[in-house]
C-alpha cells in the first residue's frame, strides 16, 4: 500500500482499477519536412483543425445540456481560439517558409503566444494561456490518432489518472466509465475542479507524480475529502473506505431529505438557519434550499473595481431581485464594510492611506466620513423595501459606539422622511442592527441595545481584535482561536445581555459553518446562525442530531475553563458522543 | 479609411467576453479592421489579438477599418463598445 498526498479538489471517495491516461506531450517527433512534404503537412493541419471544431461543437452542446451557458460558452471561445487567424497563419506560415512539421508548427506557435500572455500583468488575461494550450493539445491529439480509441478501451467503471486533465476532457468523462481522478497538476479553483464538483466526480489534483507510481490496473482509492491518492489498499484500508463511501450515500441523501424538516434539537429546542447569500454566486441547488432567511448580504462587491460609487438604481437592482426571493422572510443586508483590505477604486472624502487599516477607516466609520455614501445606499435598501413583503434588516459594520448608532439612524430616518414625501412606506418596518465585533461594543454593549433591534456576532474581526492577531501575519495566525476562553465568555456576555432586552442574536463568521463548532454555539444559547449556501443542509443536520441540554451543559463548563487546551476537549467530546 | 479612438467602458475591461464579441462582430466584415493600444496593434478578427492588448477599464483604444464595408463595421464595432458589450456593470 502506498498513500501520496495532494489537494482536494471534488469531495466523495471512488475506489476502482486505474487507467492512465496517455501523456499527449509536446514531444514533437518530426521537427522538418521535406518541401514535396509541404502541402500534405498543411492538409493535415486543416483536417485536425476540422475535426477539432466537430469535437468542441459536442462538448458545447453537452455542456449546454448539463452544466448551463457558462460552460458552453467556455466552449465557443475555444472554438474561436481555434479559428483565430493569428495561429492559423502563424501555423501555416511555419509549415510553409520553415518546413517544419504541422506538429512542430502548432508547438511553435503556442509557444510563442502563451509567451505574449505570459508578459500580460492582468492575472487574469494571463490565465487565458490555459485555454490556449487546451485547443492546442486537441488539435495534436488529432494530428496524432484518436484518443477516442483510449477511452473506448476503458471497460469497467475506472480511476483515472493523469498528468493534467483539461476542461474539455473533464466533461466526457462520466460516459466513459471514469468513477473519479486524480493529476498530478491543477489546483482547487480551477476549471478541472470546479467541473468535477459539478459532475459529482471524487478528484485529487496536485499529486506531483502520481503517473509514474501508479500501474494500469492497480487498485487505487480517490480521497476527495482528505485529498489523497491510496494505491493498492491492504484489506483493512478498502474495507474503512468502503464504509465511508456508504456513509457518504447516506448522509447525501439523507441531507436531502432534511431540507424541508425545521432546524429543531432531538429534545425540541428551535434555531434559526439562514444563508449568507451571494447573488454573483447564485446556483441552481442552492435555489432549492428552505431557509429561515438572508442572514449576511455582503454588499461590498458592488462598489468594487468601478471607477465611481455604485447608483441608488444600480444597488436598488440587486437588492430588490434578492429580496424578491426570499419572499416574506427576513433580508438582513449589511451596508458596505469598506477600508482594511476592501478599498475602492473611486476616492474617498478625507481619506489618507492607513498604516494600520483593520484599525482605521473602516466599515461604519469610513461612511460617517463619507455621508453620501451611506445616504445613496440607505436609499437604495429603502426603496426595496418599500416593493417587497421581506424583512428588511440593515446591518451596521465595525460599530464601536453607541453614538455610531445614532448617526446611522438618523440617517435612516431622514431617508424614509424623503420617501413619506413621495408617498411610499416599507412594506415591514425596516430594522436596524449593528454587527458586533469590535470588543468595545461588546462590553458596552447594554448601553447600546436599547437603541438597535437585533444584533449579529462578526466573529471573524471579533476573534482577531480580542486576541490582537492577524490572520494573515504568519507569525501569529496560530494564535487565532475560536477556542480561546475570552472569545467564548464574549460571546456568551453579548448573548446574555441581549436576551435580557428581548433582542436576538446571530452569529454570521465562519464559526457558525464550523460542524465542530455549533453544539458551543447552541450551547451558548445563540438563536440564529447564518451559513454559506453549500454548507446550509450540513450544519442543518447537525443541529437536528444534537440534545440541546447536553450542548448547554458542555458550554456552561467550557465558560468556566482557563485554557484553549480545555475548551477543544470539551468541544472534541461533543463531536464524539455524536459519532458513537 | 476609418480611425477612431474609443475609451473602455466597461468595469472589467476588455476579458474575455467582451474579446469574443469584437473578434466575432469583426469576422463579419470584409474591411481589414486593426485595434491598437500603447503601440501593440493587432487584428480585430483574432481573439488572441484582442486578449493580449489588455485593455483595462478607462484605457483608450485606437481603431483602423480599411475596406469596402468599413463604414458598417465601424458602426457595428463601436456600437459594441459604447454599449459597455451588454455587461451590467
Amino acid at each position: 500500500m502506498f498513500v501520496i498526498k495532494g489537494l482536494p479538489a471534488s469531495p466523495g471517495v471512488a475506489i476502482g482499477p486505474a487507467v492512465l491516461l496517455p501523456t499527449a506531450d509536446f514531444a514533437v517527433a518530426n521537427q522538418h519536412v521535406e518541401a514535396t512534404e509541404v502541402k500534405a503537412e498543411i492538409a493535415k493541419f486543416n483536417a485536425a483543425v476540422q475535426k477539432t471544431l466537430a469535437d468542441l461543437d459536442e462538448n458545447e452542446k453537452k455542456l449546454r445540456q448539463t452544466l448551463g451557458g457558462e460552460y458552453a460558452n467556455l466552449m465557443s471561445m475555444h472554438k474561436m481560439i481555434l479559428q483565430d487567424p493569428m495561429l492559423k497563419d502563424s501555423v501555416i506560415g511555419k509549415i510553409k517558409k520553415e518546413h517544419m512539421s504541422a506538429q512542430a508548427a502548432i508547438f511553435h506557435t503556442l509557444q510563442e503566444l502563451a509567451a505574449s500572455f505570459e508578459k500580460l500583468e492582468d492575472k487574469f488575461f494571463k490565465e487565458r494561456r490555459n485555454d490556449i494550450f487546451d485547443v492546442g493539445k486537441r488539435l495534436v491529439n488529432h494530428l496524432q490518432g484518436d484518443k477516442g480509441q483510449f477511452w473506448a478501451s476503458i471497460r469497467r467503471p475506472s480511476v483515472l489518472i493523469a498528468r493534467d486533465l483539461f476542461p474539455s476532457d473533464t466533461i466526457s468523462l462520466q460516459e466513459n466509465q471514469i468513477i473519479g481522478f486524480c493529476t498530478d497538476l491543477g489546483g482547487k479553483t480551477s476549471h478541472t475542479a470546479l467541473l468535477a464538483q459539478s459532475l459529482k466526480l471524487p478528484a485529487v489534483v496536485a499529486l506531483s507524480n502520481a503517473v509514474r507510481q501508479v500501474k494500469e490496473g492497480d487498485t487505487v482509492i480517490v480521497d476527495g475529502e482528505n485529498g489523497l491518492l491510496i494505491i493498492s489498499p491492504d484489506r483493512y484500508t478498502l474495507a474503512r473506505y468502503k464504509k465511508t463511501q456508504r456513509e457518504i450515500k447516506k448522509a447525501e441523501s439523507l441531507l436531502q431529505t432534511i431540507n424541508h424538516l425545521p432546524t429543531v434539537t432531538s429534545d425540541g429546542r428551535n434555531f434559526k438557519l439562514m444563508v449568507n447569500f451571494d447573488p454573483r454566486t447564485d446556483t441552481k441547488e442552492n435555489k432549492k434550499l428552505i431557509t429561515d432567511g438572508l442572514g449576511l448580504l455582503r454588499t461590498e462587491f458592488l462598489y468594487m473595481n468601478i471607477p465611481q460609487p455604485p447608483t441608488e438604481e444600480e444597488q436598488h437592482l440587486i437588492y430588490l431581485s434578492t429580496a424578491k426571493k426570499f419572499d416574506m422572510r427576513p433580508v438582513t443586508i449589511r451596508l458596505a464594510d469598506l477600508g482594511a483590505d476592501k478599498m475602492p477604486d473611486f476616492p474617498l472624502d478625507e481619506f489618507d492611506k492607513d498604516n494600520n487599516p483593520f484599525m482605521g477607516c473602516r466599515g461604519i466609520r469610513l461612511f460617517l466620513k463619507n455621508p453620501d455614501l451611506m445616504h445613496t445606499q440607505l436609499r437604495a435598501i429603502v426603496r426595496t423595501a418599500c416593493e417587497v413583503p421581506a424583512q428588511i434588516k440593515i446591518m451596521i459594520p465595525m460599530v464601536s459606539a453607541v453614538e455610531e448608532v445614532r448617526h446611522v439612524r438618523a440617517a435612516l430616518d431622514q431617508v424614509l422622511a424623503e420617501f413619506e414625501k413621495e408617498g411610499k412606506k416599507p412594506v415591514n418596518k425596516i430594522a436596524l442592527g449593528a454587527m458586533i465585533e469590535v470588543p468595545a461594543a461588546a462590553i458596552a454593549l447594554d448601553g447600546m441595545i436599547g437603541e438597535i433591534d437585533f444584533l449579529s456576532i462578526g466573529t471573524n474581526d471579533l476573534i482577531q481584535y480580542l486576541i490582537a492577531v492577524d490572520r494573515v501575519n504568519p507569525e501569529v495566525a496560530h494564535m487565532y482561536d475560536p477556542c480561546h476562553p475570552a472569545v467564548l465568555r464574549t460571546i456568551h456576555q453579548i448573548i446574555q445581555t441581549a436576551h435580557q432586552r428581548g433582542k436576538q442574536v446571530s452569529i454570521c463568521g465562519e464559526i457558525a459553518s464550523d460542524a465542530k463548532m455549533v453544539p458551543m454555539l447552541l450551547g451558548l444559547e445563540v438563536d440564529t446562525l447564518s451559513v454559506p449556501p453549500r454548507m446550509f443542509l450540513r450544519i442543518k443536520n447537525r443541529i437536528r442530531n444534537l440534545n440541546f441540554e447536553a450542548c448547554s451543559d458542555n458550554a456552561q463548563a467550557a465558560l468556566l475553563a482557563s485554557s484553549s487546551e480545555e475548551i477543544r476537549s470539551l468541544v472534541e467530546q461533543m463531536n464524539q458522543d455524536e459519532d458513537s | 479609411m476609418i480611425t477612431q479612438d474609443i475609451k473602455i467602458t466597461n468595469r472589467l475591461g476588455l476579458h474575455a467576453r467582451p474579446a469574443a464579441m469584437v473578434a466575432q462582430t469583426a469576422a463579419n466584415f470584409e474591411c481589414d479592421i486593426k485595434i491598437a493600444k500603447d503601440k501593440v496593434e493587432v487584428n480585430a478578427k483574432s481573439i488572441m489579438g484582442v486578449m493580449m492588448l489588455a485593455a483595462e477599464f478607462g484605457s483608450t483604444l485606437h481603431l483602423t477599418f480599411d475596406g469596402k464595408d468599413e463604414k458598417e463595421a465601424a458602426r457595428a464595432i463601436t456600437q459594441l463598445f459604447t454599449n459597455n458589450f451588454n455587461e451590467d456593470y
